[in-house]
């Protein structure tokens, strides 16, 4: 059967649109299309809800199984799973609102709150990690943080996603490890090199090419992430002693005031008992 | 521009039970894998050829003819590594190699060789590479041999109200009918109209399902071009 081009554009949409019609939704809108299906905005017409609703490109039920095995703040919950008519496989999720990572590295936000983000998403995979799942794909694309600050991880992986090439470790196959080596890319993205030596080499520790040169879990990441913070030294960087004078002064600047307060006190007494 | 070739044919059977392409020519059905893969790339080859080494419509025919005439002879399936690429890049790049070696042969012999121009209604559609072109037609077989599968089905299954609905509606150049007047049309309900087109639509996405997966080598790659038909 000969069809044109408008008629061939036209079936490959209609023929993609899920049929919803012995399910309690109602399809609103495309968002967006992610490394496995497409996610729509429905209409949960018995609890009168928005959702965000991900159809899977191929028959997979495994994805949403394995996303509601987690249960962390951040991580969308899974509301229902079902099957289409058609075999492809569905889940209903709380639709988030909020900026996408890479729109929100472009915003004005501070050291701290851009390492917050970081903290939020490692706190997730660590998480998963514990659970036995790996994300597989994870990038600023898959991030998303709310407006009031919460940050959600998305589009958790199942074994077809190859991940993105800019933040996909060069391992031969994807562990626990590739995850943290993503994560080191989101923490170069939000935090450029220029801003911290002692934050570009905890981003490059975690993004070594040899899996073994890495953080051997995401906790132990988080943790040289939280020694930065607090203004200690951090594994992933030996400092040369002008930073390591610079941070100590910085960390005790009260005292070292104070020292030199006293020191002043005592050097102008000294000079008035001797005139 | 010359119209374009019916070689390569209409679709077969529904095929309900597709294996995948390898596990075709592994079990000693070539025959049959190369059926499909004739049927669903002969149209995108051919213009892939046309456009690429500007052929008129009677050479180019001839081209992809030769070219899945020494497929057939060759170790084409075993020499096709899943990990280098797609089944459908392969033979995009096969059947490049082929032409060039044959383009370079006649212009050989022609000593200097004449050159094949363009029509110019050639021109606009030759705008996109042959590439993006070979693609589009991959799609376009895709869907054509799928709606064939879905024609006969609907023929088989005394489900002629629904396909001719959905022929009103879905396969329907410009504007289209409202689903009132397609009811008032078919003497149906207006619900029934949205009913039998959800239906048809369903089906017709099997049957891309189900093409897809007898010409593609493993799962991952069937997923892979599963994304490319749908994005």
């Amino acid at each position: 059967m000969e069809i044109s081009n408008s008629v061939l554009e036209h079936l490959r949409h209609v023929a993609a649109l899920p049929d919803l019609a012995a399910t309690r939704y109602e399809l609103e809108s495309e968002i967006g299309r992610g490394g496995m299906g497409v996610v729509y905005r429905a209409l949960d017409r018995q609890l009168d809800r928005h959702v965000a609703l991900k159809v899977l490109d191929v028959p997979l039920a495994g994805e949403a199984q394995l996303i509601a095995r987690l249960e962390h703040p951040s991580v969308v919950p899974i509301y229902e799973t079902g099957v289409l008519p058609d075999g492809r496989c569905f889940y209903a999720m709380k639709l988030v609102s909020g900026a996408r990572l890479d729109a929100y590295a472009a915003g004005q936000h501070t050291m701290s709150e851009r390492l917050r983000v970081i903290r939020r998403i490692g706190e997730a995979l660590a998480y998963a990690h514990s659970r036995g799942v790996i994300h597989r794909d994870l990038k600023p694309q898959n991030v998303m943080v709310g407006e009031f600050g919460e940050v959600y991880v998305m589009d958790w992986g199942v074994e077809a996603v190859a991940g993105t090439p800019a933040f996909r470790a060069p391992d031969a196959s994807l562990d626990q490890l590739s995850d943290l080596y993503s994560l080191g890319g989101l923490l170069r993205f939000l935090v450029p090199a220029s801003l911290s030596p002692a934050v570009a080499a905890i981003a490059a520790k975690a993004m070594s090419a040899d899996p073994s040169g890495r953080y051997p879990t995401v906790t132990a990441f988080l943790a040289d992430v939280d020694r930065f913070e607090q203004g200690l030294a951090v594994n992933a960087w030996s400092e040369p002693l002008w930073h390591r004078l610079q941070r100590f002064s910085s960390r005790n600047a009260v005292l070292l005031w104070l020292l030199a307060a006293y020191t002043l006190v005592k050097f102008l007494l000294f000079f008035l008992r001797k005139f | 521009m010359d119209a374009d070739t019916a070689i390569g044919g209409s679709g077969g059977q529904f095929p309900s039970t597709q294996a995948s392409l390898l596990e075709a020519t592994a079990s000693g059905l070539s025959g049959d894998a190369m059926n499909q893969v004739v049927n669903l790339y002969w149209k995108p080859v051919y213009r892939f050829l046309r456009f690429k080494f500007q052929k008129n419509n009677e050479d180019a025919k001839d081209l992809t003819q030769g070219f899945f005439t020494s497929v057939l002879q060759r170790d084409f399936f075993s020499r096709f590594d899943p990990a280098k690429a797609s089944f459908r890049t392969y033979i995009r790049m096969a059947a490049e190699r082929y032409a060039a070696n044959q383009h370079a042969s006649a212009n050989r012999q022609k000593r200097g060789g004449g050159i094949d121009f363009e029509t110019v209604e050639d021109q606009h559609i030759a705008a996109e590479s042959p590439e993006v072109e070979f693609e589009r037609e991959w799609r376009r077989q895709l869907f054509s041999l799928a709606l064939d599968d879905l024609s006969t089905y609907c023929q088989q299954s005394g489900k002629q109200l629904q396909f001719a609905i959905f022929q009103d509606y879905d396969l329907t150049d410009g504007d289209r009918p409202s689903y009132a007047d397609l009811a008032a049309r078919h003497r149906v309900p207006e619900t029934s109209v949205t009913n039998h087109l959800a239906w048809a639509r369903r089906v017709l996405r099997g049957f891309v399902t189900e093409r897809l997966r007898g010409t593609t080598s493993d799962s991952r790659e069937f997923h892979q071009e599963m994304r490319r038909v749908w994005k």
